[in-house]
């Protein structure tokens, strides 16, 4: 642990020349604009430059990639608060509550909060990724495709239900996700399914373009039925000593801040879409510990801090993986591990001692470029919370054209552009018929990796169910899930038993 | 500027300007359509070669990603694109795979091949502590044991998995296929010991094996691998298998002779330069040079083989 720390002073040296500090502070901004931008996302942001860091030195090279790429979780909460439109896959589950808190012209705090809450979870997530990051590695390989799959399913269980509203609709939502989430090639015989002979659906239905759809033009449409004059002044002014958290609003969102850390790092080492699990997960923890459920979805403060946290706790935690296994878990590291290799730098278990110059530089910067972010983002609220002084009248025609071009930048597809608009139709009925869209969020992107783990395992016991139990975290996973399921009829049992042993 | 001046001059560019247009191919910058996302290996290979392209083309050389249903999309649409030689596609193996599995609007003769670029080795890894030690120990393993040996792949139907099909055949064994989405899942499932082995193509599994917690089983190549020059081919054992996995550009059938000749001088320089060489090396891809002919020929042989395998396949 001493010797850790002793690296990272030296890497500290290596992040604080000018050059390193320039470039870290140009890869935040990038970020946060890529994250700003909805559609637009840190892989886009992060592939676009890569040709311009060929005549970098790799270290440097990294920390400017990697600050788009945390950069990038600052920022998406931007629009999914203002707007509800959310800027990438985390910030769906901002939506809700920091929608409403941004209705009630508390768009300043929530911005501010999400600020400092990535902020606080993104250092504490550093510090685990230097004192655990070999072990905690390993650990992350005891996962096989049997632990994998129970995982999803105690996942999908217990957090489809996220917001609370009606479980049956709920489920039925999820059910709806998991459908959507078939289309496209089977992913184990290579056939396709539920194409029509079309080569757009090969690739699958675009999540980005159902998240916007049912969030962001959803929220459009239903305002267009308004009368007219609510769209014109229904716009809620942020008074100035609301633009920045009161000290009771911080105390109040500390713990779910901390939380979400401490979720968002153990979810972040698991392979797979860590940060939406993360935040979805944080959103329900925050609810069931809170003294006062009812406010969630209504505006509750801990209902933004805490997934935003999470998300960046996760964000950070996935480097661990790929630093250290030389493996990608998510799609950003993905193309991070392709700009190291580039360079010639090749992350894995060699990493660390081959160029240590790079692993503790890029390390340290990531401190400083934490701070950075935090500094850059503080200013930007009171601008990003005057764009709720445009009237909606004008404001709503600008979010859809930004929502269009916004999609198509994420697969250069014009089919994404109509698959996203015929998402806001849906999204716009389901509102009328007070359905969700987070659990069908969630099951679209749990749906396809639950479907591949399942059939892995099967193909790999030879057809034996057994396998699912015979291992003890998958059997760790199937059974919390059966306590979730039964625990409200437990209770009620119990309530039962002690009416019949005291009658009162 | 004098009326009369500027007539003339209005007049004098009406008549440069259809010979300039024909004598310089490009004339805008030049697109080259990835059919996988950014950041995967034919990406970033495809990013580096744009970039110490252009200047020998004269014109930047843009890339365009166009994921999704295995490369179908973006080779669709490479394929309907106009034949100027504006828009480019980033062609790999599975352009001569897919069209056998699944109803596409494209094969490989629709495409007019400029140039390959990199020819990987397909090869199998094991765990560094796998009970097999050589080749021979785990063919002789697979043939006591049929269907017992789990061997990831990539994603159904993917190069790497019809390779490992392949080479089935070859040594008359048989395998426990799992899919996998990615080469990345698959090594991360065999270190994490879940499967026995799995088939790859570098840069995947690369720096396990370099940090010795994966071992090269078997090397699907005609020569040994630059990287690790003690590892023998499986040919030089006695299986007659070889099969590698290319990545070249190709432009929409159509493209006049002339326009494929300037991308292809202007390519080819963009891969003898030094900075690519040196991304090349550092990324572990092995750069192959064919001309558009020797290509062709290359993409008409594979398709041949992965039609049969596939159909093959498909009977059972």
């Amino acid at each position: 642990m001493l010797e850790s720390l002793q690296h990272l002073f030296t890497g500290f040296g290596i992040a604080t020349t000018a050059v390193n500090l320039s470039y870290c502070l140009l890869g935040a901004v990038v970020g946060t604009l890529v994250g700003v931008l909805p559609g637009l996302g840190p892989i886009a942001g992060i592939a676009l430059l890569i040709p311009a860091t060929f005549g970098l030195n790799p270290t440097t090279a990294l920390i400017m990639l990697a600050g788009i790429y945390y950069g990038a979780m600052y920022g998406g909460s931007t629009t999914s608060i203002l707007l509800n439109v959310p800027g990438e896959t985390a910030s769906v589950i901002t939506c809700i509550d920091g929608y409403r808190m941004a209705q009630k012209g508390k768009a300043g705090t929530a911005l501010a909060l999400c600020a400092i809450g990535s902020f606080i979870a993104g250092t504490l997530a550093i510090f685990g990724l230097v004192f655990l990051a070999p072990p905690l590695a390993e650990a992350a390989l005891a996962f096989g495709p049997a632990e994998y799959f129970s995982l999803m399913v105690c996942g999908f269980v217990v957090l489809s239900n996220v917001t609370g509203a009606s479980l049956v609709k709920s489920l039925m939502m999820a059910v709806v996700g998991l459908i959507i989430g078939t289309v496209g090639l089977d992913p184990v015989t290579g056939d396709s399914r539920f194409t029509f002979e079309t080569t757009y659906l090969l690739g699958g239905i675009e999540f980005v373009a159902v998240a916007i759809g049912l969030f962001g033009i959803g929220e459009i449409l239903s305002n267009v039925e308004k009368p007219a004059a609510t769209l014109d002044q229904s716009v809620t002014m942020p008074r100035l000593r609301d633009l920045y958290p009161s000290f009771q609003d911080l105390k109040q969102a500390i713990g779910a801040i901390l939380r979400g850390a401490g979720i968002g790092f153990a979810v972040g080492l698991v392979p797979g879409p860590a940060p939406v699990i993360a935040t979805y997960a944080s959103y329900m923890v925050e609810k069931r510990t809170s003294r006062h459920p009812e406010t969630f979805g209504q505006g509750a403060i801990e209902g933004v801090a805490g997934p935003e946290a999470a998300n960046n706790a996760a964000c950070q935690a996935a480097f661990i993986p790929l630093f250290v296994l030389g493996i990608p878990f998510a799609p950003p590291t993905a193309i991070l591990l392709g700009a190291l290799m580039i360079h010639g730098v090749v992350p894995g278990p060699m990493m660390i001692s081959e160029h240590p110059d790079v692993f503790w530089g890029v390390i340290a910067s990531m401190y400083i470029g934490n701070f950075i972010l935090l500094l850059l983002n503080l200013p930007f609220v009171p601008l990003f919370a005057n764009i709720l002084r445009i009237p909606k009248r004008v404001l709503l025609p600008l979010v859809m054209v930004f929502c269009i071009t916004g999609m198509y930048t994420v697969n250069n597809s014009i089919s994404d552009i109509w698959v996203m608009l015929l998402f806001g139709v849906i999204g716009y009925t389901l509102r009328k018929w007070a359905y969700e869209g987070a659990p069908l969020l969630l099951a679209l992107v749990l749906g396809p990796k639950l479907e591949v783990a399942f059939r892995q395992t099967l193909m790999i016991s030879q057809g034996d169910f057994g396998m699912f139990f015979s291992r003890p975290i998958s059997a760790f996973f199937l059974a919390a899930t059966m306590l979730f399921l039964c625990f409200p009829l437990f209770r009620a049992a119990v309530r039962q038993w002690k009416v019949r042993v005291n009658p009162a | 500027m004098s009326k009369k001046m500027f007539l003339s001059f209005i007049i004098l560019s009406l008549f440069v300007m259809p010979v300039a247009a024909q004598a310089a191919f490009p004339e805008k910058e030049v697109q080259i359509i990835v059919p996988y996302a950014a950041g995967g290996a034919t990406d970033l290979i495809f990013r580096a070669l744009a970039e110490s392209s252009a200047k020998y083309l004269g014109k930047a050389v843009v890339i365009v990603n166009r994921p999704g249903g295995g490369g179908a999309v973006g080779f669709t649409e490479g394929a309907k694109a106009k034949p100027d030689g504006y828009t480019l596609t980033a062609v790999i193996t599975p352009v001569t795979i897919l069209p056998h599995q699944v109803k596409t609007a494209f094969t490989y003769r629709d495409f007019a091949p400029i140039i390959n670029v990199v020819d990987d080795p397909s090869m199998f890894l094991v765990r560094a502590d796998a009970p097999w030690k050589s080749l021979k120990e785990f063919i002789d393993y697979a043939k006591k044991n049929p269907n017992m040996i789990t061997v990831g792949n990539s994603g159904a139907g993917g190069g790497v998995h019809l390779v490992a099909l392949a080479f089935e055949r070859a040594a008359g064994v048989k395998f426990n296929h799992i899919p996998f989405a990615g080469g990345g899942p698959s090594v991360t499932a065999l270190l994490g010991g879940h499967i026995n082995a799995v088939s790859v193509s570098p840069p995947e599994g690369i720096s396990q094996v370099k940090a010795g917690k994966l071992r090269i089983i078997a090397l699907f190549a005609d020569e040994r691998f630059e990287l690790f020059p003690d590892v023998p081919t499986v040919k030089e054992q006695g299986i007659p298998f070889s099969m590698g996995m290319w990545r070249g550009l190709a432009a929409p059938k159509g493209t006049p002779p002339e326009v494929i000749k300037t991308l292809h001088d202007a390519f080819k320089k963009g891969m003898d330069d030094p900075v690519f060489k040196k991304n090349a090396h550092d990324m572990s891809v092995k750069l192959y040079y064919l001309g558009p002919e020797p290509f062709e020929k290359r993409m008409a042989d594979d398709d041949r083989h992965f039609g049969n395998l596939v159909a093959e396949i498909k009977k059972k």
